[in-house]
């Protein structure tokens, strides 16, 4: 088959493709992933690029005329059918990303010891043993010698693996037969052996998330935390959501392949970086604990997620085995000790059991709601006695996802709003006092708050007739001026459109629905709620009165609201520090109550009438009423 | 030993609307109507006091309309003039209310002028004495027009003005409140718009007193059971307090029974089925009668001789079955 060049400017970079190949694939290839919403089925539009000039064959496209008359084009509907060159435009990229490593205050106090009661007793240990050397009279095998004395001193029966015995004679014999012999808790298998004294052991806490991967290196001896790091999923190249992946996964030859590679290369990138900035070498790392939501586990393990999707929605396994690093993929010592966190279904994966596990929902009488809103909406309702989850559909949108001008939470990105209520002029908040280059989801949820607030919107968030240039039509129906081209960092206006104010109430009614199904399931009421736990980097930002008032969180009092940033990482640390933790995680999936939400009519009920500012039933928001009522203008 | 016979009480009632207003009270009307009150699921005196009747409004339009003979026949001799006929359906046929369609306003059809919509309702007002349903054509930029046109030149009358929808709402609650009248709000068969609407339309400072639900009914046979499932929940909802859903229900009987085939198909084409005109009337007397039952409180019905056979169920389903 043919071979062309495919340049990309501004970048200058060429690759050599086939032809009939996708500049979407061109573009991965070339180390310039371009965001892909709909992994490349044509229907997102965010794949926009420009062909400067070269052979090629754009089928349907759906662009916006105007953006078509330009000369744009969508990547993945664009075949490479000679040597071309092709322009990206900043807003196609899927961009460096900051990943949110830190919490942004407002943590509670017991949240922030990793710890807490549980002992420090991590994933794999390293104990120091004498071997008697071998003679010729006493010649018993390397790996007798050292099991016996393992026993023998130790009390513990190792076990062993054929990459252990291949280095085995050579280490014991450089370690002059005094060792430090490191292995797996639970297990014993031998990971390594080294000269008796200073063996360090270090484990890896990996949240691998949809969107976004953070790797944390902790020293499993001192058990403190080293290095944290975190970056894009780079699968999002094949769709921002699990859905979009798991179609790409099982209707793409390769496909499966393609995202756990893309995975494992998110990860293992982490890990050089993170190994390098230390001076750790990757056989000193010896555990690792891994949460993710059911998807990623199987994407990463290369286990088919077909029937994740697919009605009844069943996965491969909720709790998986204890596996060796080389099994899975990652560039540590390769008989590393790997825990992956258990599902409690298809839905409600790992990083919320993680979750779980961290914010010790099961160790406390008080009820309480613990709710991580994604592109799922994941949340687990409990306390010491029972737990109960569910997972509802909530959509990308307060991920910045599916918004004309959404964004993550990261520099430029407009986090507040406020709105004059006579002028109806606004003024924003952007993280990093910058210019805004768009709007992140606590800045959507502000903004619909003051936009219902001046009567700019009612509470179906329909645009109401005011006079200002801020509303205006454009073909796609009505939009708001948040930043005009001028002020904005992307020289365009950022807008919010009527179809955007439309997703964030389907996006808000999807996590209040799924609360109310919790509760309405064990027949309790909003009130006996005695604390709500918020997970996710989105949380940092979050202003709980905004999210009350727009209907997405129950109308509590706000000290009752606590903030525990990223609990699928903090779970991981604390499950590779201590046993115990992790022997509890596994309990805990197994406890906690799946409730499906798409078997009978109760969840879509209650998704209705949530499609209100703030609900249908006003009296589950007693504190918005007052307020609004006083506040709103008649127009 | 004796039965113990169940009774379940209400936390509250259906919100009393009043229709019309009288000379005292700034109108020109004989007599106000008041709709609404019951403390009771429909008809259960036993459980709760079902203080008014329901009441029938006849349709009168201001074109003649296009139906079907057996529906005109009765109306032949005033079907050309609006208040005539509107005297016809009160002296004659004991219509509580008069239901003026200004279907003539429509620009895809008659194209009335604002000025000749609002001549009609003075001319219906005049002719009759009873409270006045005014609704648009349905042509949502006329009907803002007609409408507020309608609410100023009636000022004082108290009228029930319909119809407002969730899309397009603001402009008839505005001049329900500026001018003193009731106001329909149409949702389509959905408990959640429904009670948006309210929400949306109380928001505008118009009082709940002041609204009627029009929960948009199916005909019989045409989704009839839908329409009965959502008015049971509105009462039920209204019985259990929720005031969002406590407004008395306006049904549109007449025409959504005469648009089914069962009720006009020519006996020619379906000998088995009788005469066209008893199964018309029939047609929109038992939907009627099914709707009763679901908690309808205003009736909006054409044919005389359907709304004489719903009078005389009204009149049954009135004598208390309280013990």
């Amino acid at each position: 088959m043919d071979q062309f060049a495919v340049t990309f400017i501004p970048d200058n970079i060429t690759v050599q493709v086939e032809a009939g190949t996708t500049i979407l694939e061109a573009a991965n290839q070339a180390g310039l992933p371009l965001k892909s919403t709909c992994g490349g089925a044509g229907t997102c539009g965010r794949c926009a690029i420009k062909v400067q000039e070269g052979e090629v064959e754009i089928r349907g496209s759906q662009l916006p005329a105007h953006l078509r008359e330009e000369g744009y084009s969508l990547a993945c509907q664009t075949v490479v059918m000679g040597d071309a060159v092709i322009a990206i435009p900043t807003e196609s990229r899927l961009g460096l990303h900051q990943v949110l490593l830190q919490d942004k205050g407002r943590l509670q106090d017991s949240l922030t010891d990793l710890l807490g009661n549980y002992p420090l007793d991590p994933a794999c240990k390293v104990t120091s043993l004498v071997l008697p050397e071998p003679t010729l009279t006493e010649n018993t095998s390397d790996a007798s010698r050292l099991l016996a004395t393992l026993r023998k001193e130790k009390g513990l029966e190792g076990q062993l693996d054929l990459a252990f015995l291949r280095e085995l004679p050579d280490s014991l014999r450089q370690a002059n037969w005094q060792v430090d012999v490191t292995l797996a808790a639970g297990s014993n298998r031998l990971i390594r052996v080294t000269p008796r004294g200073e063996t360090r052991a270090f484990g890896l806490a990996i949240d691998l998330g949809t969107t976004t991967v953070v790797v944390s290196l902790l020293d499993l001896h001192s058990g403190e935390r080293v290095m944290r790091k975190g970056s894009y999923n780079r699968q999002a190249a094949y769709g921002d959501d699990v859905i979009s992946r798991i179609i790409h996964a099982t209707s793409n030859e390769g496909g499966l392949k393609e995202l756990r590679q893309a995975a494992l290369d998110t990860i293992n990138d982490l890990i050089a970086a993170i190994l390098t900035s230390r001076g750790i070498d990757p056989a000193e790392v010896t555990a690792a604990t891994i949460a993710g939501n059911t998807t990623m586990a199987h994407l990463l393990l290369g286990i088919n997620p077909r029937h994740l999707r697919l009605q009844p929605y069943i996965p491969a396994a909720a709790e998986l085995p204890v596996m060796k690093a080389d099994e899975v993929g990652l560039n540590i010592n390769p008989l590393a000790t790997v825990q992956i966190f258990p599902a409690v279904a298809s839905y409600v994966g790992g990083d919320i059991v993680s979750g779980a596990l961290f914010t010790r929902i099961a160790s406390s009488e008080e009820l309480t709601l613990f709710i991580d809103i994604g592109t799922n909406g994941e949340m687990v309702l409990g306390n010491s006695d029972w737990l109960i989850s569910c997972a509802c559909s909530a959509g990308p949108a307060f991920e910045g996802s599916g918004i004309t001008c959404g964004m993550r939470a990261m520099e430029g990105a407009i986090e507040g709003v406020s709105i004059d209520p006579d002028t109806l002029e606004v003024e924003l908040e952007v993280i990093g006092d910058s210019r805004p280059s768009g709007i992140c989801g606590s800045g959507l949820i502000d903004c619909l708050a003051k936009l219902l607030h001046a009567g700019i919107i009612d509470r179906t968030g329909n645009f109401q007739e005011v006079t200002t240039p801020r509303l205006r039509t454009t073909d796609e129906g009505p939009e708001f001026v948040l930043a005009w081209a001028a002020q904005s960092s992307i020289h365009r206006d950022i807008v919010l459109t009527g179809a955007d104010i439309k997703n964030l109430i389907r996006s808000k009614g999807a996590v209040f629905a799924g609360i109310q199904s919790l509760l309405k399931t064990v027949s309790l009421e909003i009130d006996a709620i005695e604390r709500i736990i918020i997970a996710g980097g989105f949380g940092n930002y979050l202003h709980i009165p905004n999210a009350i008032e727009i209907g997405l969180l129950p109308d509590l009092p706000p000290e009752k609201y606590i903030f525990a940033g990223n609990t699928s990482l903090k779970g991981a640390e604390l499950a590779l520090l201590s046993q115990p933790a992790w022997q509890e995680s596994l309990e805990l999936a197994r406890r906690m109550t799946y409730l499906e939400l798409s078997a009978g009519n109760l969840f879509m009920e209650e998704f209705v009438s949530a499609l209100f500012l703030p609900h249908t039933r006003l009296e589950l928001f007693p504190s918005v009423g007052n307020r609004s009522g006083n506040e709103r203008r008649s127009s | 030993m004796a039965v113990q016979i169940l009774r379940d009480s209400s936390r509250a009632a259906v919100q009393k609307v009043v229709l019309g207003a009288t000379k005292d009270q700034g109108g020109t009307r004989s007599h106000t109507i008041v709709v609404g009150g019951d403390a009771a699921l429909p008809f259960h005196h036993f459980e709760g006091e079902i203080v008014n009747r329901p009441v029938i409004g006849m349709e009168v339009q201001d074109i003649v309309p296009d139906w079907p003979e057996a529906l005109k026949n009765p109306f032949a001799d005033v079907i050309n003039e609006p208040g005539r006929w509107a005297q016809k359906c009160v002296d004659e046929y004991g219509a509580d209310l008069i239901y003026l369609k200004l279907d003539g306003a429509d620009p895809e059809g008659a194209n009335h002028s604002v000025d000749q919509c609002v001549a009609t309702v003075k001319e219906v007002l005049q002719a009759v004495g009873v409270p006045l349903v005014v609704v648009g054509c349905g042509d949502v930029e006329k009907d803002h027009e007609v409408l507020e046109a309608v609410a100023e030149a009636a000022a004082g009358e108290n009228l029930l003005l319909g119809n407002a929808e969730q899309e397009n709402y603001k402009s008839l609650t505005a001049a329900c409140m500026v001018h003193k009248h009731n106001i329909i709000a149409r949702s389509p068969l959905d408990i959640n718009i429904c009670k948006q609407l309210n929400i949306l339309i109380n928001e505008m400072n118009l009082p709940l007193d002041h609204i009627v639900i029009d929960p948009s009914i199916g005909g019989l046979g045409y989704g009839i059971e839908y329409a009965f499932s959502i008015m049971e929940r509105m009462r039920l909802g209204a019985l259990q307090g929720d005031k969002m859903l406590s407004m008395p229900v306006i049904c549109t009987i007449g025409s959504e029974a005469w648009r089914s085939k069962e009720a006009t198909a020519p006996v020619s084409e379906y000998p088995g089925w009788g005469k066209e005109t008893d199964r018309g009337i029939l047609w929109e007397a038992v939907t009627a009668a099914a709707l009763l039952q679901a908690g309808a409180h205003i009736l909006l019905m054409r044919h005389p001789e359907a709304v004489a056979r719903v009078k005389e169920n009204i009149n049954q389903l009135m004598v208390s079955n309280a013990y």
